[in-house]
């Protein structure tokens, strides 16, 4: 094999994979050794920056893979009915040791209805952006669900300084608009935009809205699914 | 209302069972359980003793990883659990996965687990999850109760009184009243459950139920035209392909179907049935490349599972007899030496099996007159005789089988004569009918069956655009290979009858045709060419007398 023609984005895939899961072990002996030393590490700042860290690029990963698997037409929405309140107390339920560990108030506020959305896609987006918040947040975070126009919003808004003017923008997110010279890449908020562009009901698809104010007046994410 | 856990705690009353091979997990599980309020847990590291625990005990939830090291994964132990009923409908089977095995997982031909719990789990996720599936468990434990019971028509009315109470669990009940209506042969209100959830969206579980009802129907295209759609929008749903296969099967495009399940086993290649399905359709429709590697992969598959059988070896032997006959290329002898490997390890596998030893034989038979070993052959049948002498004993598979081994070893009187004595034993059995008249028709390797085939097809084309004397020179030819076929024979017989039409001075013509009659002249009356055989031997008889 002298002339191998190697796909890099397949090679990066797999590997970006094998990380992922690697992140996974990790996080997992995380949660345990908190729960074991729980009066030592609980309030430790640098564990908490530990798991934090280790959160944020296990997002990361995530979401390469989705949108790797977007780019190859390999994503669908596999689109079931949940029960709201249930799906975001659950999701919030993975971030309680470390919202606990940091000091950082949280909560839920949905409507008690049933949504149509694809599940895991739908974590990968909220996990994020939980994560997201825990960063720029300064005592509370809050998810919010309901119905609005039709569509089924969900939102995070947290007490932070908000979201600068430049970030601000309803709609969807092409990949032209990935700025890679900047610190931030906006690679979660495609990759949110594109889950929400998969749901889509007859001729309504799904979007985002990044706003700020909300009950904190705070940042305000939201997903606005048909 | 009971707000602490003191007075109701819905984890306590339940007994669980953790399932995994590092000792570290199923203790800090168990920690987080009790943390919950459970109490009666018990751990065990592997399947063997996973199963038998449930076989003596009674479990309400299982915790089981997926990936247990060598032996037994997960999903064994889930088929296991649910095909020997050592776990009730109304128990929870959870898998813990990490991010790799889940597609490994996924595409399951049957039995999914209730849950799938993702690596990391922490003690806040492990709770909120359990509770949730523990209060939709005891809110549809009375339907449950009733399914498992196979009291359908309760278990209906029991959703239909929980849909305005239940909103939360609106999709599981109405998944389970289209089933419970499918099961009970109701079609018209499966369809109407499919199609109220589907005028409010289109969910892909309810289309594929739309579609196996419309199966059911007998609305063939309609179906498969449904199931594409689908399977065109959700590539990776498993259970569409099996159905569209099915519904090509019966529309009679059985190269398709076989097209479909390939593409099945493609994304999903660790479903046992699947692979099976497919090795079965690929034999039929004469692929014997495919039918072997679908059947070495059903093999490969069957070492820890439940579905594991015999007949999955026998199988394989026989397609990997079928392919490697006269080929004494390396090819050939490497197939053959294969198949042989592959019965001794069937005979080791189920030695408690009555009669595998005969099975494996009379295909061992075949390997080595295949490979020109006639001896050997030959002192293999006359060591089988003795115990297959009593025809009316053995089961259909076998004798139909020893019948083949006759023919190849050149016994033909006495394959025909027991294959005689099997239509009669069999007469109210169709499926063995149709095996016997093809094996009476094509007694014959697999590539001269597909010469003989085309060359049939290639006569009836002649013959339909007129070329009589070129279609009667391609019937005999295929004559040559199967004389015996009766369709065959037949379509002979009309191509010479016409052309005498043309040429009612040549009387070679009819006593070519009563060559061909006189060769049927055995023809069962429950043969399905018996009634066009009766048909031109009065005609025949018209001209000539």
């Amino acid at each position: 094999m002298n002339n191998q023609n190697i796909d890099f984005s397949m090679v990066l895939a797999s590997a970006v994979h094998d990380m992922k899961n690697s992140l996974g072990m990790l996080l997992n002996s995380l949660d345990e050794l908190r729960s074991e030393h729980e009066q030592t590490l609980g309030e430790s700042a640098r564990f908490n920056t530990l798991q934090y860290e280790a959160e944020r690029m296990h997002n990361d990963l995530v979401q390469l893979l989705g949108i790797y698997r977007l780019g190859e037409n390999n994503l669908s929405a596999h689109i079931e009915e949940h029960f709201v309140p249930d799906f975001l107390s659950e999701h919030l339920a993975r971030h309680t040791p470390l919202l606990q560990g940091l000091g950082i108030e949280c909560s839920v506020e949905a409507e008690q209805i049933n949504g149509f959305f694809d599940e895991d896609l739908l974590t990968g987006v909220l996990n994020n952006t939980i994560n997201n918040a825990i960063r720029y947040t300064k005592t509370r975070i809050r998810l919010t669900a309901g119905e609005r126009d039709g569509y089924l919003v969900i939102g995070v808004e947290d007490d932070g300084k908000g979201y600068p003017e430049s970030m601000q923008h309803t709609g969807t997110l092409s990949f032209k608009s990935l700025d890679f010279k900047s610190g931030s890449t906006s690679l979660g908020l495609f990759f949110a935009s594109s889950v929400a562009t998969l749901h889509s009901e007859g001729d309504r698809s799904g979007s985002i809205k990044l706003h700020n104010g909300g009950s904190f007046g705070g940042g305000v994410f939201e997903i606005w699914l048909p | 209302m009971t707000d602490s856990k003191a007075d109701y705690n819905p984890f306590g009353k339940l007994t669980y069972l953790i399932i995994d091979d590092f000792e570290n997990f199923r203790l800090s599980m168990r920690q987080m359980l009790r943390s919950c309020g459970a109490d009666k847990i018990e751990l065990v590291a592997h399947a063997g003793p996973a199963i038998q625990y449930c076989t003596y005990n009674h479990v309400d939830v299982v915790l089981c990883d997926f990936n247990l090291g060598e032996g037994k994964n997960g999903q064994h132990i889930l088929e296991e659990l649910r095909h020997k009923k050592l776990l009730k409908r109304s128990s929870l089977f959870l898998m813990v996965t990490a991010e790799t095995s889940k597609e490994m997982v996924m595409g399951a031909r049957e039995y999914q687990p209730d849950a799938y719990l993702t690596k990391p789990i922490n003690r806040a996720v492990l709770e909120k999850r359990l509770s949730s599936l523990i209060s939709q468990r005891n809110a549809l434990m009375p339907i449950n109760r009733e399914i498992d019971r196979e009291n359908y028509p309760e278990a209906i009315s029991l959703c239909l009184q929980a849909l305005p109470r239940q909103p939360r669990y609106k999709t599981w009940l109405m998944k389970t009243l289209g089933d419970l209506y499918f099961r009970l042969g109701d079609l018209a209100h499966a369809l109407k459950v499919y199609d109220d959830v589907l005028a409010q969206r289109e969910l892909s579980w309810a289309m594929l139920g739309r579609c196996k009802v419309l199966l059911a129907n007998r609305s063939f295209d309609e179906a498969v035209t449904g199931l594409r759609d689908l399977i065109a929008r959700h590539p990776d749903y498993m259970e569409a392909y099996d159905l569209l296969a099915e519904g090509l099967e019966r529309q009679g495009r059985p190269t398709q179907a076989q097209q479909v399940l390939e593409q099945a086993t493609e994304h999903s290649p660790n479903a046992l049935l699947r692979q099976k399905q497919l090795a079965e359709l690929a034999g039929a429709n004469q692929d014997m490349d495919t039918a072997s590697d679908a059947w070495r992969r059903t093999v490969e598959l069957g070492t820890y599972s439940i579905h594991d059988k015999p007949e999955h070896y026998l199988a394989l032997g026989q397609t990997l007899s079928d392919l490697s006959e006269g080929d004494m290329e390396e090819e050939g002898t490497a197939r053959a030496r294969e198949a042989l490997a592959v019965l001794k390890r069937m005979e080791k596998r189920f030695a408690d099996d009555e009669g595998i030893g005969i099975r494996s034989q009379i295909v061992q038979c075949r390997v080595y007159a295949g490979q020109g070993q006639d001896q050997k052959a030959a002192r293999i049948l006359e060591s089988l005789r003795p115990e297959l002498e009593n025809a009316a004993s053995l089961d259909a598979q076998t004798g139909l089988d020893y019948a083949k081994t006759l023919f190849r070893l050149g016994h033909e009187t006495e394959a025909k004569k027991r294959l005689a004595q099997m239509a009669e034993r069999f007469g109210d059995d169709p499926d063995t009918l149709q095996k016997i008249e093809s094996l009476l028709d094509e007694p014959v390797g697999f590539r001269q069956k597909i010469k003989a085939r085309t060359l049939n097809r290639d006569g009836i084309k002649a013959f339909e655009s007129g070329n009589l004397g070129e279609a009667a020179e391609i019937f005999a030819k295929a004559l040559e290979i199967v004389p015996d076929h009766a369709a065959l024979n037949l379509n002979l017989v009309q191509v010479l009858m016409k052309e005498y039409d043309s040429n009612p001075g040549n009387t070679d013509l009819l006593r070519r045709c009563q060559t061909c009659l006189d060769r049927l002249a055995g023809l069962p009356e429950q043969h399905r060419q018996h009634r066009r055989y009766v048909a031109l031997q009065r005609k025949l008889k018209g001209l000539t007398g």
